[in-house]
């Protein structure tokens, strides 16, 4: 079965893929550091964290873009998936923590005598990398089964995935949760056995989790083609229709949020090592909705959108918190507004709406008759 | 009765002129008057006499006491103020009173609260003097038993006389009466030594006294439980009429536009800015100590809902209109409108929470039974009875609440039947961000007031809404009574975080049982 919808389509993904893949992290190891070509291992983490970010907004397109649920706790899946892995990259820190002891620092802080059962696991790197994966989806699947099985749909279920990211936000803000506190996860030392600081692990983070994303991509373009992914479309479109003939919508439902509370576990796991710090911060109810913000401006609904949208997002973001540092937050406030009001489709759908400006301007002295529907679903 | 023997007496004042005045022999039947009085004059003027800032005066024939009080005299036994020059100040004598009537001084100054005419002050004053086990007290004590008449303070006065007589007891028969009458009288303070009663009582194995010991102390104890089940109550439903105040202003707005708010908790911050503002007005207009300052916090009420109210309506009618029946792009919006209006707070008003002051009349508690509910906790709840009777009043009685049924209803038949629609839905907007601000304002007499005040109350306030069904207010009002009751119950045992867990989690729970929460609309249509 085919994967991609255009040949236009599988050139830009190739390219993509060679220059992700080959020219920068090229850039990067072969390039010396004087010439202006240059790739800094700063610069490959902090698009690193992009890709990471470019991933969560895909998972999050899946569910709220073709599925029309708007989750808001896809930054707890995130954040859960970062834990996981943080917890292994705790473990391998070993005695060189600032106490000198085989436990990791928190717990000595706070009067461990030893670790924890459910933490001993995690000194196998697969185990962790398994738990990454599982510990968001079974999340998941506990409160979907819940929330799907009562028909909670629409603005009812935002309202209560937000509710469940602030309860575990508070959850893991707690010290005795045995997660670190408010402080989380931080000061890593190595994975794999390789120095967590060294440029050729951050370029080998950084190829995985492009990989990723282009699995991720490929993965979600498949199920598109399928007919899950048509039956998927459908609720989004009319979930009663689908309903009445003969699907049970709870089920596709529910494994789409598995799926994508996983994909977006897998990505907090590559967020992890290349920020080098995981903390309750990050699983807020606030970041949720940056995620939204995300994919709504790169365009809901769309392939790429997502990536664009988080990009964009959070380039704009790393240069206006330097320069306007008060008003970032309204700048990206307002952006929200108008790219709700004014973009259903996104800066993936700008073209296209502009398209349909100019004509209806041009058709609009001759007839007068002819609307062109402008779309706006819900 | 004190308060006619303080009708029949002479004003303090002259009593302590005389004091001053008299010889050694004369002093004793003066002490004896002084101490009657009850006047919290007494222990500042004896204060100022051991002080030296007492003195004589011989104004020709007349003796007067002056008392100076930050560098005026006044004339002791009518305050009236003396003007004297450099040469009569100089020609003063400061007065001092001897050893031992400062002995007999302090001995009135200490127990003269005990006959204040205020009956807090006596229950403080017994309560002070009682437990602070020194055995020249215990007279006093015993004559006041004797001549009180208020209930409470004579109880009080009996509860430290026991709590003293338990723990200077050698005699088991009197400890036995003793434990038995603390425990009748369900003693809070008596707790500990009739536990340390009962400490000896096994040594000495006494068993009667064990047992008595242990009867007193399980009632005590269940007293104590019912007054802290009481107090967890009364905060549940000053919580819950909190969220019963900022969850009406949601579940109108939703049920009426399908617009979720979520900048809702914004224009709580509006209403506790709004009260910020209008306390430093008055404090500049009429001064920090008038009496007029006193009432920033009435007029701010009002203040508040007019304030949020026109901003509500400008946001309305700028943008939210585009978004009506719409309410996930109506959720975005109003989230990036949530962002916009916090970081302008910080701007304006600083990263920092605002100081807001707690007006002289909701300072202090009222007790019941034991337990103690502060003024400002009763005020939340009878200002949340007040909005809810006001929503209801609106709704049922008034042209604009029959339009809103209607909207609310069926939007399309209300239209087609003339009803003005937008300008309806521009109404109840505003009206539902009056009542968050109303919200706000209250909340600053018991919570901070800060940029992102709103955002604490905002998720348990739709948490409210949809276990109280969307847009029906009696569903709101019970839920937000259960959840603050609830939440209150919990927080002793499991602690605030653990507590807003199990809540979170009983509600996923009910609503599998109740999917429309409390009251669904009854529709026959597929997609409400």
């Amino acid at each position: 079965m085919k994967v991609f919808d255009t040949r236009f389509e599988l050139t830009g993904f190739l390219a993509a893929a060679a220059v992700l893949l080959l020219l920068i992290p090229g850039l990067n190891a072969f390039v010396p550091e004087e010439s202006a070509m240059h790739v800094s291992g700063f610069q490959l983490s902090l698009w690193g964290k992009y890709v990471t970010y470019a991933v969560l907004a895909m998972s999050l397109n899946l569910l709220w873009g073709y599925t029309g649920l708007l989750c808001l706790c896809q930054s707890m899946f995130f954040a859960l998936g970062g834990y996981a892995f943080g917890m292994y990259l705790m473990l391998m820190i070993g005695e060189r923590g600032a106490y000198k002891s085989p436990l990791p620092d928190f717990m000595v802080f706070l009067g461990y005598q030893e670790l924890p059962v459910h933490w001993v696991p995690f000194y196998n790197f697969w185990f962790a990398t398994g738990a990454v994966l599982w510990v968001p989806g079974l999340a998941a699947f506990i409160f979907g089964f819940l929330a799907f099985r009562s028909r909670i749909k629409g603005v009812y279920f935002s309202i209560l995935t937000q509710a469940l990211t602030y309860a575990v936000c508070l959850l893991f803000f707690r010290n005795d949760f045995t997660f670190g506190g408010n402080n989380g996860f931080t000061d890593f030392k190595e994975i794999l056995g390789a120095d967590i600081n060294a440029v050729s692990t951050q370029r080998w983070l950084f190829v995985g989790s492009v990989l990723l994303m282009g699995a991720t991509y490929m993965f979600i373009s498949w199920m598109l083609k399928t007919k899950f992914g048509k039956v998927q479309q459908a609720i989004r479109d009319s979930e009663n229709r689908v309903r009445f003939s003969g699907y049970s919508t709870t089920h596709y439902k529910l494994l789409i949020f598995v799926l994508s509370a996983m994909i977006a576990g897998a990505a907090g796991a590559f967020y992890v090592p290349q920020v080098g710090i995981i903390n309750p911060g990050e699983m807020t109810a606030a970041k949720s909705l940056d995620v939204v913000v995300w994919v709504a401006l790169g365009g809901r609904g769309t392939k790429f959108g997502p990536i664009i949208g988080a990009v964009a997002v959070n380039l704009l973001k790393s240069y206006a918190t330097r320069l306007y540092p008060d008003s970032w937050l309204i700048i990206l406030g307002l952006i929200f507004i108008l790219v709700v009001l004014f973009m259903p489709n996104g800066l993936v759908g700008l073209p296209e709406q502009i398209r349909g400006l100019v004509r209806k301007f041009r058709r609009a002295p001759e007839a007068g008759l002819k609307e062109i529907p402008v779309s706006s679903e819900v | 009765m004190p308060f006619t023997l303080l009708a029949e007496s002479r004003p303090t004042r002259e009593i302590l002129q005389d004091l001053v005045l008299a010889k050694s022999s004369q002093t004793q039947g003066l002490l004896d008057e002084l101490s009657q009085t009850g006047d919290s004059f007494v222990k500042e003027f004896v204060d100022s006499w051991r002080t030296g800032e007492v003195y004589l005066w011989e104004s020709g024939e007349e003796k007067m006491v002056l008392h100076r009080v930050s560098e005026a005299y006044h004339r002791v036994s009518t305050n009236e103020l003396v003007a004297l020059d450099m040469d009569e100040i100089a020609g003063l004598s400061k007065a001092r009173p001897s050893r031992q009537l400062r002995k007999e001084l302090k001995k009135i100054t200490d127990t003269i609260d005990l006959v204040s005419p205020v009956e807090s002050v006596r229950i403080d004053a017994a309560r002070k003097l009682g437990l602070s086990g020194k055995v020249e007290y215990l007279p006093v004590l015993e004559q006041r038993f004797e001549v009180e008449d208020s209930k409470k303070v004579r109880r009080a006065i009996e509860e430290v006389l026991l709590v003293h007589r338990l723990k200077n007891s050698e005699d088991p028969v009197e400890s036995l009466e003793t434990v038995k009458r603390l425990g009748q009288i369900r003693s809070f303070l008596g707790k500990e030594s009739v536990e340390d009663a009962l400490q000896r009582a096994l040594a000495d194995d006494n068993d009667e006294l064990v047992l008595a010991c242990k009867l007193s102390l399980r009632s005590i104890n269940n007293r104590q439980t019912l007054v802290e089940q009481l107090g967890n109550l009364f905060r549940g439903l000053s919580l819950g009429s909190v969220l019963l105040m900022v969850s009406f202003g949601l579940a109108i707005t939703f049920g009426l536009m399908g617009i979720i708010n979520m900048a809702h908790g914004e224009f709580i911050a509006i209403g506790g800015y709004t009260c910020y503002i209008v306390q430093n007005l008055f404090a500049s207009w009429f001064g920090a100590q008038s009496a007029a300052y006193q009432w920033f916090f009435i007029v701010s009420l009002p203040v508040s809902f007019l304030v949020a109210g026109v901003i509500g309506l400008g946001f309305e009618k700028t943008f939210i209109r585009f978004l009506y029946r719409r309410p996930l792009e109506s959720l975005l919006a109003t989230w990036g409108l949530s962002m916009v209006l916090q970081q302008v707070y910080r701007l304006v008003f600083g990263a920092a929470n605002v100081q807001v002051y707690t007006p002289d009349f909701l300072m202090g508690s009222f007790e019941v039974g034991g337990a103690s509910l502060s003024y400002t906790r009763l005020f939340v709840i009878g200002f949340a009875l007040l909005i809810v009777v006001a929503t209801w009043l609106l709704l049922t009685k008034t042209k604009l609440g029959l339009y809103i049924r209607a909207v609310m209803q069926n939007r399309q038949m209300a239209a087609s039947l003339g009803i003005p629609v937008s300008r309806v839905n521009s109404m109840t907007f505003a009206f539902g961000c009056g009542l968050a601000s109303l919200a706000g304002a209250v909340l600053s007499q018991i919570g901070n007031v800060g940029p992102s005040m709103g955002q604490a109350y905002i998720v348990d306030s739709f948490m409210v809404v949809v276990a109280g069904s969307v847009g029906n207010l009696l569903g709101a009002g019970i839920s937000a009574m259960g959840i603050g009751v609830v939440d209150q119950f919990l927080q002793p045992t499991l602690g605030p975080v653990m507590g807003k867990i199990t809540v979170f989690a009983v509600i996923i729970l009910f609503l599998q049982w109740k999917p429309g929460g409390l009251f669904p609309t009854k529709s026959r249509s597929l997609e409400d």
